[in-house]
């Protein structure tokens, strides 16, 4: 790729965990993508500040799971716009928009008490998590819990989010 | 829309890893890898589990909490005292135990290893490929499903420990022990202390060296004698042998580096006696045992045949 000297640290644990790196980025979905993928990560890496990193590897993967989540991320918007294109084509069956508002607050009050029910933690503890961005270590320090508890919330937040979002999405 | 218990069992530990994966201290990234790579659902059940949460999250951000903030700062000695006590209930990895929780199961992906600190102050050694399911009801009882523990268990004669696999029962007299459950087939090895088996009519005790096999549902219970040093010693990461059969060497090798190796047909007991140390990838593992053992490990598939090193070619 480079001469030696001009590659950065970051770079050259690239170079030496390439295997386990692709290895880990086919497993999350990209196949043929993964070469790709492991190329921008070699570009973003060159960009970054030099700063010392504690676990590079670990940095790595994390910057390469960010990677796939973006990818991933694009991709479903390129097919909502998509989407989005030919739900407005078929204009006579979107409804009125005050009755989607009414339909998104039902279910914001029915997410919450789903939420309440399993706890009195559960909501503050996703809501610190998901939206203050904060480490699930920090919250449990903060709330005077164990992380396993934190664990365990964030756990019973998931498997309700996602029981009633398949609900919702059969409705 | 009524889903299976493998499906849900999917889903549980899809999320378990979307919020092991979040927390930036996460470093258990070649074990993701070996957990997404075991099944093609398993990338698919994960990627809902994020979905589920940039979902939630979505929908909080529009609205403000419905639960108070931090507790007032007066209480701090309270919340103190509740962390001092969790961390004496349970210190160790993840996949920690609270009281208040329901039944847990818990699934170690092929070729990963996992230390359980249970509340009474038992260890559980989880091989790779493994299912265990614990109650915080019956704190002394410990379901293994499938795969292989090795377990260290506080003796208490007025509550023994219990380990239920298929319709097996183990009961601990104080001891160290390791279970083998693969499909209906059941393994026991003693280490320390004594094991009844099946208490009832049929009750068997296994002393220190003892091991006991069920080859199936049904069959005879088969007891014979290994080296107690050797019984789940794959716990602290190396393989202890005195001339073992090739099949036992091939099952330890796939369930403690995560990919599948077999023994070769006709393969016989091997001469080796000692130690095999587990560390590093999977083909370096292999490189080590294979002048050991006095085989050749030919690539197979996603693994490998295990066959004599001199033996005719296959």
């Amino acid at each position: 790729m480079s001469r030696d000297q001009d590659i950065s640290g970051l770079q050259r644990v690239i170079l030496n965990e390439r295997g386990r790196l692709l290895r880990f980025l086919a497993a999350r979905g990209l196949g043929d993508d993964a070469e790709d993928t492991l190329h921008d990560l070699w570009q973003r890496v060159a960009a970054a500040p030099t700063q010392p990193i504690a676990d590079p590897l670990s940095y790595l993967f994390r910057a390469a799971e960010n990677l796939v989540r973006d990818r991933r991320r694009s991709t479903v918007s390129r097919d909502r716009r998509h989407h989005d294109w030919h739900e407005t084509s078929v204009p006579s069956e979107e409804q009125p928009t005050g009755e989607r508002a009414l339909i998104a607050r039902e279910r914001l009050r029915e997410v919450q008490t789903a939420l309440a029910a399993l706890g009195p933690r559960v909501e503050l503890v996703f809501r610190k998590c998901r939206l203050d961005g904060l480490a699930q270590s920090a919250i449990a320090r903060e709330l005077g819990v164990s992380l396993s508890s934190v664990e365990k919330d964030l756990q019973k937040a998931y498997r309700a989010l996602g029981e009633l979002r398949a609900k919702f999405d059969a409705e | 829309m009524a889903m299976s218990a493998s499906d849900l069992e999917l889903r549980e530990a899809a999320r378990a890893w979307a919020i092991r994966v979040q927390e930036p201290a996460f470093d258990g990234w070649d074990g993701f890898t070996l957990w997404l790579e075991s099944n093609p659902s398993h990338l698919e059940a994960y990627e809902l589990a994020l979905d589920d949460a940039a979902w939630g999250g979505e929908m909080l951000a529009s609205a403000p909490a419905t639960v108070p903030e931090s507790q007032p700062r007066r209480q701090w000695w309270l919340a103190g005292s509740a962390a001092a006590a969790a961390a004496v209930a349970v210190v160790g990895g993840w996949a920690m135990l609270d009281r208040d929780a329901p039944a847990q199961r818990i699934v170690t992906a092929p070729g990963e290893h996992r230390i359980l600190d249970l509340a009474d102050g038992s260890k559980l050694a989880l091989n790779g490929a493994t299912r265990v399911t614990i109650d915080s009801d019956t704190p002394r009882q410990v379901i293994l499903e499938q795969g292989e523990a090795r377990f260290e268990v506080r003796h208490d004669a007025r509550d023994p420990f219990v380990v239920l696999s298929g319709g097996t029962r183990l009961v601990d007299a104080g001891t160290v022990f390791n279970v083998v459950r693969d499909g209906d087939a059941l393994e026991v090895a003693v280490a320390e202390g004594s094991v009844i088996y099946q208490p009832g009519a049929d009750a068997v005790t296994l002393k220190p060296g003892d091991t006991l096999q069920l080859p199936g549902k049904g069959a005879r219970p088969v007891v014979g004698k290994a080296s107690p040093q050797a019984i789940g010693s794959w716990a602290s990461g190396e393989l202890q042998y005195d001339k073992p059969s090739a099949e036992q060497v091939a099952r330890d090798l796939t369930r403690s580096i995560g990919r599948p190796v077999r023994a070769a047909e006709g393969a016989r007991r091997l001469r080796f006696t000692g130690t095999l140390l587990l560390g590093g990838k999977p083909e370096e593992v292999l490189a080590r045992a294979g002048p050991l053992l006095g085989v050749r490990f030919v690539p197979d598939g996603e693994g490998w045949t295990m066959s004599p090193a001199h033996g005719p070619p296959r």
